[in-house]
C-alpha cells in the first residue's frame, strides 16, 4: 500500500547502507552458519568476531544493500529490477533462493535493532513483505 | 545440542526479558499478527480484537513457558512435554508457523535491547528457539 512504500522508503533514507548492510550479512553466517558456504573464499569465518569483522563480509554486505536501496525505487516491478540479479544468483552463483529468505529475515532484525521502538510492527509488516517480494525477485529466473 | 557458551548467551537473553514477561509476550504477540496476519487463525479470540488486556496475559503466558525452558536447557523435553501434548492434539499449530514467532522474537529483542543484541545471543538465542519449536511438534504424529 502507499503508507507501506512511504514507511519502508522513509526508514530506508535513514540507514547507513555501509555499517548495516554488512552487520546483515555477518549476522547472517553467524547465526546461520551453513550459509558460509557460498562465501569459502572470503579469509577468516573463523569465529564470530572473525566474521563481524572481516572487510570482504563487509564490502560484500554493503554491495547487497545497495542493490537491495535500488530494488526499492522498483516496488512496482521487483521481477524486472531483478532479473539480471537472479539469473547471476542461479546460473554462476548456485544460491539456494531459501538463503534469500534468511537473509531478508536478518536485514529486518537488523533495522529493528538501530531503529529500536522506531521499528512499529507496522514498519516490520512493511519490511517483511518487501523482502519476500525481493527474495521471489531473486529466485524468479531459477530454471 | 547448545554449548556451554551458547547457554550463557541463551541466559544473558533471558535476565533482560524476565520480569517483563507480559510487555515483550505482548509485543511479539502484536507483532506476529500485524506481520502474519495468517496467524490469527490461531487465536479465536484474541485474533479477532486484539485488546492490550489479553494480549499481556496472554502474552505473560507464552513467555513465561520460555522461562521455563530456558531454566531446563538439559531437558527441554520432560520440561515442555504437558505442552507439547496441548500443541499436539488440542493446538495443532502447523509447524510452519514456528519460524515466523522465532522472527519476531528476534525483532522484539532488536528493537528493545538494540546494542545490547550482539550477534552471539541472536544466534544462542535462535538455536534455542527452534528446539523448543522442535519439542513442541514432537508429538504432532
Amino acid at each position: 500500500t502507499p503508507e507501506e512504500k512511504a514507511l519502508v522508503i522513509g526508514l530506508w533514507a535513514k540507514v547507513n547502507v555501509k555499517e548495516y548492510g554488512g552487520e546483515a550479512l555477518g549476522r547472517l553466517l553467524v547465526v546461520y552458519p551453513w550459509t558460509q558456504r557460498f562465501f569459502e573464499h572470503f579469509g577468516d569465518l573463523s569465529s564470530a568476531s572473525a566474521i563481524m569483522n572481516n572487510p570482504k563480509v563487509k564490502a560484500h554486505g554493503e554491495k547487497v544493500f545497495t542493490s537491495f536501496g535500488d530494488g526499492l525505487k522498483h516496488l512496482e516491478d521487483l521481477k524486472g529490477a531483478f532479473a539480471e540479479l537472479s539469473e547471476l544468483h542461479c546460473d554462476k552463483l548456485h544460491v539456494d533462493p531459501e538463503n534469500f529468505r534468511l537473509l531478508g529475515n536478518v536485514l529486518v532484525c537488523v533495522l529493528a535493532r538501530h531503529f529500536g521502538k522506531e521499528f512499529s510492527p507496522e514498519a516490520q509488516a512493511a519490511y517483511q513483505k518487501v523482502v519476500a517480494g525481493v527474495a521471489n525477485a531473486l529466485a524468479h529466473k531459477y530454471h | 545440542m547448545l554449548s556451554a557458551q551458547e547457554r550463557a548467551h541463551v541466559a544473558q537473553v533471558w535476565d533482560l526479558i524476565a520480569g517483563h514477561e507480559a510487555h515483550f509476550g505482548a509485543e511479539l504477540l502484536l507483532r506476529l499478527f500485524t506481520v502474519y496476519p495468517s496467524t490469527k487463525t490461531y487465536f479465536p479470540h484474541l485474533g479477532a480484537c486484539q485488546d492490550q488486556e489479553h494480549l499481556l496475559s496472554h502474552g505473560q503466558r507464552m513467555l513465561a513457558a520460555v522461562g521455563v525452558a530456558v531454566q531446563h536447557l538439559d531437558n527441554l523435553r520432560a520440561a515442555l512435554s504437558p505442552l507439547a501434548d496441548l500443541h499436539g492434539q488440542v493446538l495443532r499449530v502447523d509447524p510452519s508457523n514456528f519460524p515466523l514467532l522465532i522472527q519476531c522474537f528476534h525483532v522484539v529483542l532488536a528493537s528493545h535491547l538494540q546494542d545490547e543484541f550482539t550477534v552471539e545471543m541472536q544466534a544462542a538465542w535462535d538455536k534455542f528457539l527452534t528446539g523448543v519449536a522442535v519439542v513442541l511438534t514432537e508429538k504432532y504424529r
